[in-house]
């Protein structure tokens, strides 16, 4: 079949069977209604891969007229280039493994069939924000899986002591997003009012064609809305606070929506508008600088969370700055390598967290486990992969994607590659330190947990063993020119043979300097893990409790206060202007105004009423007094 | 013409049917409406206006002329459908096998669907002053005991407006041969007689809508009226008024709205936000819905204003998505108020676990008017905000942060009145009756929210017809 018929088959898939999912869904067994929303990812997946091998030029297809209007007219229109079909194979194929997982994590849930109804619908939405052809599109998915996300946040809101909770989290996930939501929709109007078109490929020719001066004040406006709707849903400085909340969902969520994929919405839409961030320097510069701080500051609070699910959220918004760092440096395939390489090892080392949290009893405090790695070896052995490839451990994916982005870093500037470093020191520190402690030393937990440590089902570990792998040797995709002759910067090429406006970007430095800058990040990555290991194995120095933790200790568990400091500027006056609003405004102003007129009409009445006697001499008198009122108002007028 | 007299013959009927085959009986006379509009459909030209009155001028010039265009049409569908919703709402209520409400629904429905369409200006405010009356007498006989202070407000507001509306009415037609639609377009005003007859039909209309500040009836009526009530007063009572300015405020008055237009945009956004930040805190869930209500209309009185094809369309779908989401919520606030006995937020909770079909129900809903995507709202609010934001980027990203606002309180509103642990009191699921009326909005607002086209092609050459006419007065 060719491309023009497959697309719209991946995209279907997902979407009705989330809907027989949703509406028969509770007369199928969990076998059935979770099988049936796994093998469709699968499909939609296999379906992807031959699109990817028969894929030359970029496509666009037309699917329908959504509306026409004088002015106006939106087309529900798909554009599959490399980009996109890239951005499809890691949607559906890191999608369906966790689908899989999740047909043994969930199995002890009642609304199973409503988990999977959801996890289909987020992929549909996912799906039609990378292959959309135009902006609408993409803020159609945007808006999606913004929804999806919320439900599955929210997703068990029934528990007796954190159903409300739960849905706490959720709403704050939604509403941040919608703050960055505004931002997109306001830079949509912008390209509008000033391109005319939605369309990527017409955009592209335009802005092409336009000899636009760098920095012209309506292209830095554009890309900075468009930038702040990516910082709402890849949780940047300053809407970062949600992505950590979002982990009340359950942790295939995580893994899927909060690591692997709807994050990185926010990457694709910058790398989509590439050729717009060109000419805006300035808004490249601001994105550089908040990933940078976002990547530091989510770091620094990582080092010192003990839920593990927290510390891999924190992780997930470090990297995340990472890669905007790369964006701002234009290094847009670098970052591209980097999402890949992050959906497979945040999703490896999210399922395993959820394969440690399965059986620990739904314990996540990793002060309560420790020495897991006999009780469940496959969990062990991957989530040790996963840790391995997000430190940058010598020759595994994440060591190749996250060089390739601190090289950029150092040829652009030495200090943010210095900034950046420490940003991966933190990273590696932390992320051995929870490694140490939940699967080394001795077992921490109740004797009822230690009675149930078990290891999870295949279900379970065979996606983990497939992102292991892909986390080792993900790295190929995009080798560095050092080493080798050929076969490198695959990825680099790919991504530039049909995407508008991408090109290949290498750094230009010696091999000397680059090969110096690899020995120094694998430096820091064996130094971080002996250090790590003697203080937490060798001394087995524990995490205390949150209240005996002193100097930045306490500020890093603590957050760095931003929750307080959020709710003290925004949430408090909000709410008083709510209320006050409503007592001040509303009902003593306006309803004032309305009861004095209505006091005025009723004393006129009283007035009038005294006047209305019925003796004939006042009558009389109010008429002469009349009469010479108009007689004076005569004389006065001439 | 039968479009107008089968619900007025329903309302007749209703009076002598016995109450044990009421509610049978109004289901089928609103079906009998709709169907009758739905023929309509099937032979119309959506570029050409359809008479349904012949024409004959009184010596004081009311013509008579009554008739059809895509823009009325719609509304009178628009009308047919919510009235049915209504009734099947209401299905096991009480109220349905009450002979007065039933008769007093009909009669309402007849008004509303003379406002639809009445081209004559003295015929429109009469079935205007018309529909002022059944929902009063609904309100005040089946309401709240004590809400009669409320009504008063409500009354006395609304018959202000009006007696604006008609002063404006007259004024122009003093220099007009007859008080026909198309007479009353063709006369030239001043700029200054133009503002007095564009205000006086504003005023009727911000009260109706109503608009930031003419709305301090609006949140108690809302709370005090039966579900009904609250469902005719929402859902059609204010469209009148949107619809009015459309085809009545800018056609007759065009010279104003080079200084008119400001302000009233404003007004509309200032609603927005206002109202919306109110909504946040309020812990009576019908009240809070009110304030709502009074947020998204802002949105839409202000594409009203700003006239050309693409806002108005946006006006009309924005129209549809508004009335059925606001039978939906009202309904769901209902069912909450019949089974727990409670409106208050902080006493709720809950719900979700135990009544799961209605949690599904409702949470569509409430996702359909935060505009999420498939809902028709999202395509109503894009184009609305798209309109503001050409016309003032600056008050059209201010009126952008009801996507925030509202997304707020409505989901504040869900969580608290659905999530956590069940409350011990039962609360039974849907009856058939209601999820049927969920599932038929639910329905309607995803297919214009996949299909907005076929409201585009059913009203867009009638707005482009009427902006066609104002803009050839204009010129000279």
């Amino acid at each position: 079949m060719s491309v023009e018929q497959l697309i719209p088959i991946i995209i279907a898939i997902p979407l009705v069977v989330g809907i027989i999912n949703g509406i028969y869904g509770r007369n199928l067994s969990k076998k059935i209604a979770g099988s049936i929303a796994t093998i469709a990812v699968f499909a939609s997946f296999f379906l992807a891969l031959t699109v990817f091998f028969q894929l030359d030029e970029s496509v666009r297809i037309n699917l329908f007229t959504i509306m026409k209007l004088e002015n106006f007219s939106l087309n529900a229109g798909l554009l599959v280039d490399n980009l996109s079909i890239w951005m499809v194979l890691i949607i559906t194929g890191v999608g369906a493994l966790i689908h899989l997982f999740s047909m043994g994590y969930m199995s002890h849930d009642e609304g199973y069939y409503k988990f999977f109804t959801y996890l289909n619908l987020f992929i549909f939405a996912m799906l039609i924000l990378v292959l959309g052809s135009n902006y609408f599109m993409l803020f159609f998915g945007w808006e999606g899986v913004g929804i999806c996300s919320y439900l599955l946040i929210g997703f068990h809101y029934s528990d007796a002591q954190k159903g409300m909770l739960n849905g706490l989290a959720a709403r704050k996930a939604f509403i941040m997003n919608r703050v960055g939501d505004l931002g997109l929709l306001i830079g949509l109007f912008l390209i509008l009012a000033h391109f005319g078109t939605l369309e990527y490929t017409e955009l592209y020719k335009k802005v092409i064609a336009d000899s636009i001066p760098l920095n012209a004040p309506f292209i830095v406006g554009i890309t900075i809305c468009l930038f702040i709707g990516a910082t709402g849903k890849s949780a940047q400085i300053p809407l970062f606070t949600w992505l950590p909340d979002a982990m009340a969902g359950p942790t295939p969520v995580s893994a899927l929506i909060h690591a692997a994929t709807m994050v990185t919405a926010g990457i694709f839409l910058v790398v989509r508008s590439n050729f717009m961030f060109d000419y805006a320097p300035i808004t490249q510069d601001i994105m550089l600088y908040i990933g940078l701080a976002t990547s530091i500051v989510a770091a620094f609070i990582a080092m010192r969370q003990n839920d593990i699910k927290k510390v891999l959220a924190y992780s997930t918004v470090s990297q995340l700055g990472l890669l905007f760092v790369a964006l701002g440096m234009g290094a847009y395939t670098a970052a591209m390598f980097h999402v890949t390489t992050h959906a497979f090892f945040k999703a490896l080392l999210f399922l395993g967290s959820g394969s440690v949290i399965h059986a620990m009893s739904d314990e996540q405090d990793i002060r309560k486990m420790g020495g897991l790695k006999k009780y469940i070896p496959t969990t062990h052995f991957t989530f040790l992969i996963g840790t391995l490839a997000i430190s940058g451990f010598p020759l595994l994916s994440g060591f190749y994607s996250k060089d390739e982005i601190l090289g950029h870093a150092f040829e652009h500037s030495p200090m943010i590659y210095f900034i950046l470093m420490l940003s991966v020191t933190m990273t590696a520190l932390y992320m051995f330190r929870m490694y140490f402690i939940v699967f080394h030393g001795k077992f921490r937990g109740t004797h009822d947990q230690e009675h149930h440590l078990h290891e999870s089902p295949k279900n379970m570990t065979i996606p983990l063993v497939i992102l292991a792998v892909l986390s080792v040797f993900g790295g190929i995709l995009n080798l560095p020119g050092i080493f080798l002759k050929k076969g490198t910067h695959w990825m680099s090429n790919f991504f530039a043979h049909n995407t508008n406006g991408i090109k290949v970007v290498h750094e230009h430095m010696e091999s000397g300097t680059t090969l110096a800058l690899m020995v120094i990040a694998v430096l820091v990555c064996l130094g971080a893990l002996a250090v790590s290991y003697v203080v937490y194995v060798k001394k087995s120095n524990l995490p205390v409790e949150d209240k005996d933790l002193k100097g930045w200790e306490k500020v890093s568990a603590n957050k760095l206060y931003f929750d307080e400091i959020y709710h003290f500027l925004f949430v408090r006056p909000i709410e008083w202007l709510s209320i006050k609003g409503h007592q001040f405004i509303e009902l003593f102003i306006l309803n004032g105004i309305v009861n004095v007129s209505t006091k005025s009409i009723e004393m006129t009445g009283n007035l009038v009423k005294k006047m209305q006697t019925g003796k004939t001499d006042w009558y009389i008198l109010w008429m002469v007094f009349g009469i010479v009122g108009f007689v004076i108002y005569y004389l006065l007028n001439f | 013409m039968e479009i107008l007299l089968i619900p007025f013959l329903f309302a007749l009927i209703a009076l002598v049917v016995p109450s044990n085959f009421m509610r049978q009986f109004s289901l089928v006379g609103s079906l009998v409406s709709l169907v009758a509009a739905c023929i309509r459909v099937s032979s119309f030209d959506s570029t050409k206006f359809e008479a349904i009155t012949s024409e004959h001028v009184t010596n004081f010039g009311l013509t008579f002329k009554m008739g059809y265009d895509g823009m009325s049409l719609f509304m009178i569908i628009l009308t047919n459908v919510i009235t049915f919703l209504i009734l099947l709402s209401n299905y096991n209520r009480e109220l349905s096998s009450n002979r007065t409400f039933t008769s007093l629904v009909f009669f309402m429905q007849a008004a509303l669907l003379g406002v639809f369409a009445s081209f004559d200006g003295l015929l429109f405010y009469i079935f205007w002053e018309l529909t002022l009356i059944p929902v009063f007498l609904i309100a005040l006989w089946f309401g709240a005991p004590g809400n009669k202070a409320a009504l008063m407000k409500f009354f006395i507001y609304t018959f202000v407006g009006s007696l604006a509306m008609l002063l404006s009415l007259f004024a122009i037609k003093s220099s007009a041969a007859s008080f026909s639609h198309a007479d009353l377009m063709a006369v030239e005003l001043t700029a200054k007689s133009a503002y007095w007859i564009f205000g006086g039909f504003f005023i009727a209309f911000a009260i109706k809508i109503p608009l930031f500040p003419f709305h301090m009836w609006q949140p108690d009526t809302y709370t005090t009226s039966p579900m009904a009530g609250t469902m005719l007063l929402s859902a059609l009572m204010l469209k009148m008024a949107l619809y009015g300015m459309i085809r009545w405020m800018i056609p007759l008055a065009p010279e104003a709205l080079a200084e008119m237009t400001y302000p009233v945009v404003v007004l509309g956004i200032i609603g927005v936000v206002y109202a919306g930040v109110l909504a946040i805190k309020q812990n009576d869930i019908k009240r809070l819905f009110a304030f709502a209500s009074i947020s998204h209309v802002g949105l839409i009185a202000a594409g009203a204003v700003l006239i050309n094809h693409d806002n108005w369309t946006a006006v009309f779908i924005q129209m549809g998505n508004h009335s059925l989401v606001a039978v939906g919520l009202f309904l769901a606030a209902d069912i909450i108020e019949q089974r727990s006995g409670k409106r208050t937020l902080s006493d709720l909770g809950g719900i979700a676990k135990v009544a799961p079909r209605f949690a599904f129900m409702f949470g569509a809903l409430v996702l359909a008017s935060i505009s999420v995507p498939l809902s028709s709202g999202f395509i109503g609010e894009f184009l609305l905000l798209k309109g503001v934001f050409s016309y003032n980027w600056m008050i059209g990203a201010i009126a952008g942060t009801t996507l925030i606002v509202g997304a707020v309180y409505t989901l504040r509103a869900y969580q608290l009145s659905m999530y956590g642990a069940p409350k011990p009191a039962p609360f039974a699921d849907l009856r058939p009756n209601e999820w049927l009326a969920f599932l038929i909005i639910m329905l309607l607002i995803v297919s214009f929210g996949v299909f907005p086209q076929s409201i585009i092609n059913f009203v867009g050459p009638s707005v482009n017809n009427l902006i066609e006419s104002i803009n050839n007065t204009l010129v000279n």
